[in-house]
């Protein structure tokens, strides 16, 4: 069954909180990581993700929410938040944010379009499209950054998997879905 | 430097030797060939300076207003442009990364104030705007001697900062219309401000220092023809001041 609007809704408030989570994740990191290239890494990425949180603040007005509203996701999710938040070291940064966290928040961008009606949800769809290639640009220029500099490349790659690992486990990042209340109105 | 004037240092990595006073820094003579090496390395670490300033606003201030924290996550991008550009300008007349000591007291005085407003007032209408200046007169400098690429350069940057001027101007009334008392809390903190400026400057750091308004460019960024008249005229005195001292009309 295709999502409603509430469901819709619901989605794209929980997406516009983990953006604004990951711009101020990126803001945090900027003073506090010492290597220059990482904080000009950072930086643009910062208006990158504010610019999807506000699209999809705008999306949510659009289902009937208040004008860039959040719904705050899972416990689990905000664990995995929680830990993105603390970590420590540009590599180890880098890496979580790149190569875990955000391909992982593309999974859950991509099911979104798989579930939704893609004729009668289209304009989240155009939002969600626009973020997954600005998240794409975002993952190639850490990927360049680390080739041209080695040294910001995590050595750890059993402690990203790990990460990555923990990510994946959380299935369902939308708190309350509205699934039990579209089965009941069904 | 430390207690009430000047918040934390921001992380370097080692190749940076962070400088507390400018008569610590190298400053190099204008007939120096390596001076605008050290120009443009310094003006690299500025700008690393404001990214970070505006990067712990969004950090400290969850509550602002969300058009508010939008404008500043655009100028921590800009400010991320602007760096790698003068990085580009330092390494393509030879120099490196860490060549120069750098200070960084923009950022220690702009975070040392605890309300969004008064970093506002300080680093977007104070340091900022002392900024438009310097880039209008750069932008005429550069053409004189012919490089038009960095004239070009510099008028990409000022059209940058004017923006992060207006909203800040724009922000900044907006409070003073709803809370009066906001002129209170300006008043203290850019106080402040010159307070810990003075101590990192020094007489030394600004003779000489001093720009002509860029008028234009200030009326763009929302100073009322009031306040641009003010600013020029606070100019004009200082530059006639220093000549009557017999110091530099100009750095």
């Amino acid at each position: 069954m295709a999502l409603t609007v509430k469901q819709r809704g619901q989605h794209i408030a929980t997406f516009r909180f983990v953006e604004v989570r990951l711009m101020e994740i990126l803001s945090s990191w900027v003073p506090s990581t010492p290597e220059m290239e990482a904080k000009l890494l950072f930086g643009p990425h910062i208006w990158d993700t504010a610019q999807a949180a506000d699209a999809l603040g705008k999306r949510a007005h659009e289902l009937r929410l208040p004008l860039q509203h959040s719904i705050a996701p899972t416990a689990a999710y905000l664990e995995v938040i929680a830990e993105l938040s603390a970590v420590d070291g540009a590599a180890r940064r880098i890496g979580a944010l790149y190569d875990v966290m955000l391909p992982g928040i593309a999974a859950r961008y991509r099911r979104y379009l798989q579930r939704t009606d893609n004729l009668m949800d289209a304009p989240s769809v155009r939002v969600i499209e626009g973020i997954l290639t600005a998240g794409e640009r975002m993952v190639r220029e850490a990927d360049k950054l680390r080739t041209e500099l080695p040294a910001l490349q995590c050595s750890d790659q059993a402690w990203l998997q790990q990460l990555a690992a923990r990510e994946e486990r959380v299935l369902e990042m939308v708190a309350d879905d509205g699934a039990d209340e579209a089965r009941r109105a069904a | 430097m430390s207690g009430a004037l000047f918040g934390a240092d921001p992380a370097r990595d080692p190749r940076f030797v962070v400088k507390e006073r400018w008569i610590d820094c190298d400053n190099l003579a204008r007939d120096h060939p390596l001076h605008r090496v050290q120009f443009f390395h310094r003006q690299m670490n500025e700008e690393v300076d404001s990214l970070e300033a505006s990067a712990q606003a969004l950090v400290d201030f969850p509550e602002a207003a969300w058009a508010l924290r939008l404008q500043l996550a655009r100028q921590c991008a800009d400010e991320a442009r602007h760096a790698l550009a003068y990085r580009a300008q330092v390494e393509r007349r030879g120099g490196h990364v860490g060549q120069f000591p750098v200070l960084n007291f923009q950022y220690r005085i702009i975070t040392a104030r605890d309300d969004l407003i008064s970093r506002l007032v300080i680093q977007n209408r104070s340091f900022e705007a002392g900024g438009l200046d310097a880039i209008a007169y750069g932008v005429e400098e550069a053409r004189k001697l012919g490089d038009h690429e960095l004239a070009e350069f510099y008028e990409a940057q000022l059209a940058d900062e004017i923006s992060h001027v207006r909203f800040a101007n724009e922000w900044i009334r907006k409070s003073l219309k709803e809370d009066p008392r906001t002129l209170l809390r300006m008043g203290v903190s850019l106080n402040a401000a010159a307070q810990a400026f003075r101590q990192v400057m020094g007489s030394e750091g600004t003779e000489g220092a001093d720009y002509p308004a860029a008028v234009q460019a200030r009326l763009d960024a929302g100073f009322t023809p009031e306040e641009v008249e003010t600013a020029a005229q606070m100019q004009a005195a200082q530059a006639q001041a220093q000549a009557a001292a017999g110091g530099p009309a100009r750095a």
